[in-house]
């Protein structure tokens, strides 16, 4: 079986955010770029099928050459191939499936692995327009994963709950916290990964639907209030707590 | 200034991570040092007792007090000056360890020292000279002081600066600022030739700032601190290995140190650059606690090493001499964690973190106090050392984990009594280990220092001669018996005058 997992590249969750001097797209000087953490466990599910199925595993990545990075981090935590689908420009979430959804097809993947979102903007869709795209079906948010034949079950994360659903292969699935515990790179995977070649390729040129307009930093915290230090500040604290911040 | 004196809000300044807890009537908070000097300068007229206090994460007791004030550095934590071309920096004593480390590293300079517990104030860990991982390679905290301003009891300011200042054979002379003269004869005795915190730095002829540094706040309040520091490396290598038998990571290991040792002292022998700047071991019950946390700790593992080193070039080569040394020593490469970038580094560390933080956890958690060995002893000495504590506590059917830092033959072993009874046994063992680390040229406390839990100890380290000397020393400065009275040896050797 072939297996697929797609995987970004973005801004590290600690990283000081600024906005670049065109207002649409932030500044990367200074910023370290890291897989997106997410993507860690879809790729840790590629290689665990890999290991119970046997098949090729496959990483896909859309970006700059800065995504190849990423990738070789997938090498080396022990993924087969890799292939970079190059092109640094704006595309929505929409453009960037439709770009997968191609490469997916052309691999014959059956079973697809993304994180259930992309840390950097947060559009939580690309593995489920893919999914349509490529008339596959779709589990997100997912917490297991079982495949049995053909057949895969998944438990799903829901609010105060979780929901066990079932479906077919060809498939794709979005991972979540809690699917697996991603393994560390290897030395000898290291080693294996740096003989690897990463594929490029020139993905089709981007028909976006959504534009950005401009970017904002929220608005930065006032400066705290010492209203005393010891337990005679205590009251006029629960007073501001609920007359003024209302948080109580 | 701030004081506090209401017992609820200086309840945490009176123990540290050892558990062990004491009594204070107030707790001082200076904010300059001008007010620390007029602070001294009344509790000495007054013969008040001060502790000082750190981050309060030692492990011997030694930040906390046994009556008297408590005096904390806190709000000193600024940042004086960074000297990106002389390579220093110039920092007040509260400025937290790790802060310090990232600040520095942004700069693209690098501070090696590196206790396991970086939530703690460099002061701190110039009081108690305190070592890591990365010393193996970089040396204890006192490699890396260049000059230090320090408040005496008397409110008298020493200043001063390495390779100034030096003894002749015994014999030493000091001026402070104010051009008060204070000459004093340093205590005989030989230092264990390994990492050491145990007691003051004395040898003849030292320079006099390495008695100041690693004398746990007994002979003065450190205020001010330059820190040499060096070239970021380029590049890490950090892995954690795991061994299906425990003989075959103590070999690894020994042989990893001696290659790296030799390297050491042939720094243009790069031929074949294995070159460790950690090596730290976990035996397969510190495994065993980490493995809720860490899933990912193969099922066959019986012990661990994490090693590091730091290169510019050549990494394939560096990899691969790894790469043999684990295959020499039945490793699966494949069961060889790498950190790929500075998040992972800092994983790894964390993972060295962990376990020592759970075993104080699981210790406090029961209201025990830790059973935990800080020995050292000579390369040549630690394989036999180590099979003999083991062999101890294995007899002496206690719970317990053993891990550290391996490169400097220096283990933690944790023993985790379950009642009073095997408390008391244990202890027993850490006298008896204590006893031999020394018989084998070794030290009781390697990196985390004597404070009061230990003291009986160094008294059995070095007899009561050379600790009835370590007390004049102390009283020269501190003549009023007033500061951090209780670290390094009992009250009782300062006279009852
Ligand atoms: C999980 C864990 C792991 C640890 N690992 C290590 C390790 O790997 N290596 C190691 O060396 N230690 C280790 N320690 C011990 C501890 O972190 C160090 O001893 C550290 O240096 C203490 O710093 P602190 O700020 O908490 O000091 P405190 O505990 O508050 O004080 C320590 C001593 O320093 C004195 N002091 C503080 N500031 C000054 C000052 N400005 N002038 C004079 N005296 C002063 C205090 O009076 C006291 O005697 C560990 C502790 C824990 C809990």
């Amino acid at each position: 079986m072939k297996i697929a997992v797609c995987v970004s590249h973005v801004p590290d969750t600690a990283a000081k955010i600024n906005i670049g001097s065109d207002g649409i797209s932030i500044d990367p000087s200074g910023v370290t770029y890291v897989v997106n953490p997410y993507d860690e466990f879809a790729i840790e599910e590629a290689l665990k099928s890999k290991e119970k199925f046997g098949g090729e595993t496959v990483a896909i990545s859309l970006g700059g050459d800065a995504n190849k990075e990423t990738l070789r981090k997938a090498l080396a935590m022990g993924i087969d191939n890799a292939v970079l689908l190059k092109d640094s420009g704006y595309r929505d979430s929409l453009s960037v499936s439709k770009a997968l959804a191609e490469e997916i097809k052309a691999q014959g993947a059956e079973l697809v692995f993304f994180g259930k979102q992309s840390v950097d903007f947060d559009n939580s869709v690309v593995g489920q327009l893919t999914a349509e795209l490529l008339g596959y079906n779709c589990i997100s948010v997912a917490v297991s994963f079982v495949l049995d034949g053909n057949k895969i079950i998944c438990e799903r994360e829901i609010e105060g709950g979780k929901e066990v659903v079932e479906t077919n292969l060809p498939a794709v699935i979005t991972a979540q916290k809690g699917l697996n515990e991603p393994r560390y790179a290897s030395l000898k995977g290291i080693m294996a990964a740096k003989k690897k070649e990463i594929i490029e390729k020139i993905p089709a040129a981007a028909t976006n639907y959504v534009e950005v307009l401009t970017m904002k930093k929220p608005a930065s915290k006032q400066a705290g209030k010492i209203i005393g230090t010891d337990a005679s500040a205590v009251p006029e604290l629960i007073r501001l707590l609920r007359e003024e911040a209302k948080v109580i | 200034m701030i004081i506090k004196n209401d017992p609820e809000q200086i309840q945490n300044y009176l123990s540290d991570a050892s558990n062990y807890k004491g009594f204070a009537e107030s707790v001082y908070i200076p904010e300059t040092e001008a007010e620390i000097i007029q602070l001294l300068k009344i509790f000495n007229k007054n013969k008040i007792k001060a502790t000082v206090t750190g981050n309060g994460t030692g492990l011997t007791g030694a930040r906390v007090p046994e009556g008297g004030v408590v005096i904390s550095l806190e709000k000193m934590n600024r940042v004086l000056k960074l000297n990106s071309e002389e390579k220093y920096l110039l920092v007040q004593p509260a400025v937290i360890l790790k802060d310090l480390q990232n600040f520095v590293e942004s700069k693209n300079l690098f501070y090696p020292p590196d206790p396991t517990e970086r939530n703690c104030f460099i002061g701190a860990t110039v009081a108690t000279n305190a070592s890591g991982a990365r010393t193996f390679k970089y040396g204890a905290t006192r490699d890396f002081i260049l000059s230090l301003r320090i408040i005496l009891p008397d409110g008298e300011i020493i200043s001063i600066e390495r390779g100034k200042h030096f003894a002749s054979q015994l014999k030493a002379l000091l001026k402070t600022e104010s051009g008060k003269e204070i000459s004093f004869t340093l205590p005989r005795y030989k230092m264990p030739n390994t990492k050491n915190a145990s007691g003051y730095f004395c040898k003849e002829n030292m320079d006099l700032i390495d008695m100041f540094i690693g004398s746990e706040g007994t002979l003065g309040i450190i205020t001010e601190i330059k820190l040499k520091l060096i070239e970021i490396p380029k590049n890490v290598l950090s892995c954690v290995a795991f061994f299906s038998d425990e003989a075959d990571a103590l070999k690894f290991i020994d042989e990893a140190r001696s290659t790296s040792l030799q390297k050491f002292k042939q720094p243009l022998f790069t031929n074949n650059p294995l070159n460790a700047r950690a090596l730290e071991f976990f035996d397969v019950n510190a495994l065993n606690f980490l493995r809720q946390d860490y899933p990912n700790i193969p099922d066959n593992a019986q012990a661990a090493v994490w090693f590091e080193q730091d290169f510019d070039k050549d990494e394939d080569i560096v990899m691969n001499n790894w790469i043999e040394l684990l295959k020499e020593h039945n490793c699966d490469e494949e069961l060889v964690w790498l950190a790929l970038d500075k998040n992972e580094q800092e994983k790894f560390h964390e993972f060295r973190h962990a376990i020592s933080w759970k075993v104080n956890e699981f210790i406090t958690l029961r209201n025990l106090k830790k059973v935990g060995t800080d020995t050292a002893v000579p390369a040549i000495q630690f394989n036999s050392f180590y099979n003999w504590l083991k062999k101890k506590v294995t007899q002496a059917n206690l719970n317990y984990v053993i891990y550290g830092h391996f490169g400097n033959c220096h283990p933690h072993l944790n023993m985790l009594p379950r009642d009073e009874e095997e408390y008391q046994k244990a202890k027993a063992i850490y006298a008896r280990i204590c006893e031999e680390a020394v018989r084998l040229g070794g030290t009781i406390s390697a990196e985390h220092g004597i404070g009061k839990l230990k003291r009986d100890y160094l008294l059995k380290m070095y007899g009561e001669g050379v600790i009835k000397e370590m007390a004049q020393l102390k009283l020269i400065f501190d003549p009023h018996k007033i500061l951090n009275v209780g670290n390094i040896f009992d009250e009782k050797f300062l006279g009852t005058t």
